[in-house]
């Protein structure tokens, strides 16, 4: 049986190492010379050992119920009438979305252990900062009420604020500004959608609001409410046209952070998305949003992948890849098939990974004042290695076969064509065409321009490791998908036993 | 053997990154492993032969466990016209990777490209002998990335334009080629050639409609049928010549199969009896007639010797196309699926021709060429050798299998009187083969002495000539072998 314990364990562990960082990480930096990275190392070795414990016994937990896997409520009272009647809400996709999360989230700190920005190595409040993230939006995927979902959902997104801070520049103090404003325009809409909910349903637990929206036979308020609430989630996930912050907030924080956000806290927003329009709303009956949001997300793509294919700095290029990034999950979502959203969870990690693992690139390539596609002119032969990390991660975007972003591709628009949205899967696989020329474009700077000085640059070897650990994993699940759509079948079965 | 296929596939996978490494000290062991290699696949697809010949279904199939969820399991297959497919496929491999050794000899980075080579021949072979539509989606796509590299990074004058032409062309293709094999999945509810071929047929026909034109549309760029042929002659000219070998050779024909495999073998037998059937197989036809006379007649003023040859090659894609269009009937599909072959080697050869004097001359222009004929007598052979049989001039191949295309043709003539017409241009279209054969044949090799000091190239470029000319002979002489092996796959 899964206690609240079990759920809650993850969360508390995060928390709780993010409060010890601080003051353990200053002592180490009092370690001066080789030992001081190893001792870093060590110390999050323990706290990702231990998380992944957590993480891993809920899991095993859950697969252990007996079959039909079923939606695990947790509460804190036991009492169904409760507010809280369920804290916590345990099934498939909660527990993929943690693992995922936190096996994603232990190679981006690797990546930040080793990262320099502008001369100096990441402060012990960046590490506390992102453990305390993690730890949100582990809460967020395990959230059984809007309540909670609520509460570590804007805990994430303020928390991601300070990573885009973290530069402390005009520029970086701009972004954040922006992204604050949009946040909390967005958090005052759910709130009164939320409000205006609780005011119909009396409660607040996902699947009792579904059932008590199922049964009301006037929905014009719930029409009007929608609204407050699609758009509220629909600014966190930067869908067009609330796409602004995006771009702005990724090229301003350092690349550690911009990696880590994209791979987690947008994977996060998408969830968002995903659980309350397709668990909760869900169509036909309780509100028929299909086509508003498959507008939407025709124009995600589109607006995406034209503002990308103009654009000549290369880490704003990748941000506008994840704006495009959220129109192929939207596609997915709006089709509201089993495939569909299998074709989302595993769009979650490919998307994630490969995200991350280009920003990370950027990085590199940043500190070696490298930022235009001009920049880029002949570094294939000077960087051999980081540029081909470079070329996996951009035939990856592209839905290349044999890279982890084809099966994703494949899996949203199969569910587009089954949900009978034909015309969608045609705008994807189009924008996808374009996805692959601004990709190439980039690729034929790296191999075929003359470069503007001759001579190897130096690569750095220990940052070199995340990244190919990313890079391998993409091709892994490329080729053999297997391995992570066995973790996410049982939601097919799932998804028809909805209550 | 139980693995015989799988092998095909493992053996080269396994090999890539010893030809890396070795590529790294030597310059030539990396070709003599592809060769190797091909070799060894040849024989393993040899011991298939007989299996296909004297089996009952004429079919031979391996499948093993890969994505279950999705319905796609790693089925690898092979009947007459796959396994044909595949062993000239290897043949070619074969001329281009000891083509290499003195030809790409002075260039840099050979480790990756033969490397590139490795790669690309998996997906080749792949591309005919699985009968699972993921995977040959994988495999389709396989042949191009390391086409895309090999291309851009040895290729001639502006390289990666010309590489990223190719490929956002194809990529474009492919993917309407990914959203019919999606809307067969979704109809079906299975991935497999064999199991989807009947299942359409209880399927809505509207939809099949569309499957049927996204996927031959798809095909079709990568097979450069007018008019999404605008990829070909800049990718085949600007590209090296063992790799222009390959792609004028079995990757445009691989477009050819699979709309022969999967369009027409697969999808197409669901509307075959409706109106727009028939309408679809026309529009084949008169696409083709457009193919075939618009190469012919742009090979017949091109200048630039390779672009020439790319001209050729669309020209011929519309004979296949005419071919494919006379579908259900034997003879032409037997004829289609030789002329594919026939015109790999030829072609193969034609290009490895051109390229040896291409590197020997370092000019491309027929106009300053002439007289090289005393000067370079093996590769004057292996290119007239080439030239006619691209003509369809007896002995050589082509002429063969565009004999029995025509014989179906005049077959279909009787059922369906709409082929009277085509089938007479399509003759016309022949007589200009000849035309531009014969001029590249007089500038280049007749005529006054230009250059003095040309002479033939070294002994691995005559080598990998020499087996192709011997072949194209042979095949016209002796198509038997390859009569047979096709004509016992049956596609309906």
């Amino acid at each position: 049986m899964i206690e609240l314990l079990d759920a809650s364990l993850p969360i508390i562990a995060f928390v709780l190492f993010s409060l010890l960082t601080i003051p353990v990480v200053k002592i180490i930096n009092k370690v001066k010379g080789g030992k001081n990275i190893l001792l870093k190392l060590f110390w999050f070795l323990i706290i990702f050992i231990v998380t992944g414990v957590a993480v891993a016994n809920l899991a095993l937990k859950y697969y252990a119920e007996p079959s039909p896997r079923p939606f695990l409520n947790l509460s804190l009272t036991g009492d169904a009438s409760a507010i809280f009647s369920s804290m916590f809400l345990v099934d498939a996709v909660s527990v993929y979305m943690a693992i995922i999360f936190t096996g994603v989230s232990a190679v981006t700190i690797l990546y930040s252990l080793f990262f320099i920005d502008s001369d100096k190595e990441l402060s012990e409040r960046y590490y506390a900062v992102t453990l305390m993230i993690i730890g949100c939006v582990t809460g967020t995927v395990l959230a059984g009420d809007f309540l909670t979902l609520f509460i570590f959902w804007e805990a994430t997104a303020a928390g991601s604020s300070f990573l885009m801070l973290y530069q402390k520049t005009a520029r970086s103090l701009h972004a954040t500004i922006k992204y604050l404003v949009m946040i909390i325009m967005a958090s005052a809409f759910i709130i009164y959608g939320l409000s205006v909910i609780y005011a119909i349903t009396g409660t607040l637990n996902f699947w009792e609001v579904k059932h008590a929206l199922a049964a009301l036979a006037d929905k014009r308020l719930l029409e009007i409410v929608f609204v407050f609430i699609a758009a509220g989630y629909s600014i966190e996930a930067a869908v067009v046209p609330f796409h602004m912050w995006l771009p702005d907030a990724y090229t301003a924080a350092p690349a550690s952070s911009s990696a880590f956000l994209s791979a987690l806290v947008d994977q996060a927003s998408y969830y968002v998305l995903l659980r309350v329009l397709i668990y909760i709303l869900t169509p036909p009956t309780v509100l028929p949003w299909n086509f508003m949001f498959a507008v939407l997300s025709a124009l995600t793509m589109i607006v995406g992948n034209l503002l990308a294919l103009t654009e000549r700095d290369v880490k704003r290029l990748i941000a506008y890849v994840c704006i495009a990034d959220v129109g192929y999950n939207l596609v997915a979502i709006t089709s509201v098939t089993p495939l569909g959203i299998m074709g989302n969870l595993y769009f979650f990690l490919a998307g994630g990974i490969t995200t991350a693992l280009a920003f990370m690139i950027i990085g590199v390539f940043n500190s070696m004042g490298i930022k235009n596609m001009e920049d880029f002119s002949g570094v294939g032969r000077r960087m051999p290695l980081t540029s081909l990390a470079l070329v996996l991660a951009a035939f990856s975007f592209a839905g290349v076969p044999a890279f982890a972003g084809f099966i994703a591709k494949y899996l949203v628009f199969t569910s587009a064509i089954e949900a009978n949205m034909g015309w969608l899967a045609i705008v994807g696989v189009l924008t996808s065409v374009i996805q692959a020329a601004y990709l190439l474009r980039l690729i034929n700077y790296m191999y075929a321009k003359k470069p503007k000085e001759e001579g190897k640059i130096k690569e750095p070897k220990k940052l070199l490791i995340p990244i190919f650990i990313l890079a391998a994993t993409i091709v892994v699940l490329g080729v053999y998908p297997n391995i992570v759509l066995n973790l996410i079948e049982p939601v097919i079965q799932q998804f028809q036993l909805m209550p | 053997m139980q693995n015989t296929l799988l092998l095909t596939i493992i053996l080269p996978a396994a090999a890539a990154p010893f030809v890396y490494f070795l590529g790294k000290k030597s310059s030539r062991y990396p070709a003599f492993i592809i060769a190797l290699i091909c070799v060894i696949n040849i024989a393993l697809l040899s011991i298939i032969v007989p299996t296909i010949l004297n089996g009952a279904n004429h079919k031979y199939v391996e499948s093993y466990y890969w994505i279950p969820v999705l319905h796609a399991s790693f089925t690898l297959f092979a009947d007459g016209i796959s396994l044909s497919m595949a062993i000239i496929t290897l043949i070619l491999i074969l001329a281009a990777a000891l083509f290499s050794i003195n030809y790409m000899q002075e260039k840099k980075g050979l480790a990756g490209y033969y490397t590139l080579l490795t790669l690309l021949s998996i997906g080749l072979v792949g591309v005919f002998i699985t009968s699972n539509l993921m995977l040959f989606y994988f495999c389709w796509e396989l042949m191009l990335l390391p086409s895309y590299f090999i291309i851009g990074g040895w290729g001639y004058r502006e390289p990666y334009r010309a590489a990223f032409k190719f490929f956002i062309f194809t990529h474009a293709g492919a993917i309407f080629v990914l959203l019919g094999i999606g809307a067969i999945f979704m109809v079906t509810g299975d991935l497999d050639m064999f199991q989807t071929q009947n299942a359409l047929k209880a399927a809505n026909p509207e939809l099949v409609k569309w499957i049927l034109l996204s996927l031959t549309v798809g095909f079709a760029v990568k097979m450069a049928a007018v008019p999404v042929h605008m990829w070909l002659p800049d990718a085949h000219s600007e590209a090296p010549a063992p790799m222009s070998a390959l792609l004028s050779g079995v990757i445009i024909s691989a477009g050819a199969y699979a709309i022969l495999r999967v369009s027409l073998g697969t999808v197409f037998p669901a509307v075959m009896a409706t109106s727009f059937g028939s309408m679809f197989l026309h529009g084949l036809t008169i696409f083709g007639i457009i193919s075939a006379f618009f190469g012919s007649l742009i090979a017949l003023v091109e200048t630039d010797i390779k672009r020439i040859i790319a001209y050729s090659s669309i020209a011929h894609m519309g004979y296949v196309l005419f071919g494919l269009s006379l579908f259900p009937f034997q003879e032409p599909v037997t004829g289609t699926v030789l002329h594919l072959v026939n015109h790999a080697v030829s072609k193969g050869l034609f290009f490895l021709s051109a390229g040896a004097v291409m590197k020997q001359l370092e000019i491309r222009d027929i106009r300053e060429m002439g007289g090289l004929a005393g000067q370079m007598p093996i590769t004057a052979t292996s290119s007239t050798v080439a030239a006619l049989s691209i003509a369809g001039v007896p002995p050589f191949a082509c002429f063969m299998s565009e004999f029995l295309i025509f014989v179906g043709a005049f077959q279909a003539i009787n059922i369906d009187n709409f082929y009277l017409i085509p089938t007479a241009l399509m003759l016309v279209a022949t007589v200009l083969s000849l035309a531009y054969a014969l001029r590249f044949l007089s500038h280049v090799f007749l005529g006054s002495t230009k250059h003095e000091k040309a002479t033939d190239p070294l002994s691995f470029m005559k080598t990998a000539m020499i087996i192709l000319a011997v072949l194209t002979v042979a095949l016209g002489v002796w198509p038997t072998f390859f009569t047979q092996l096709i004509s016992s796959a049956s596609l309906v």
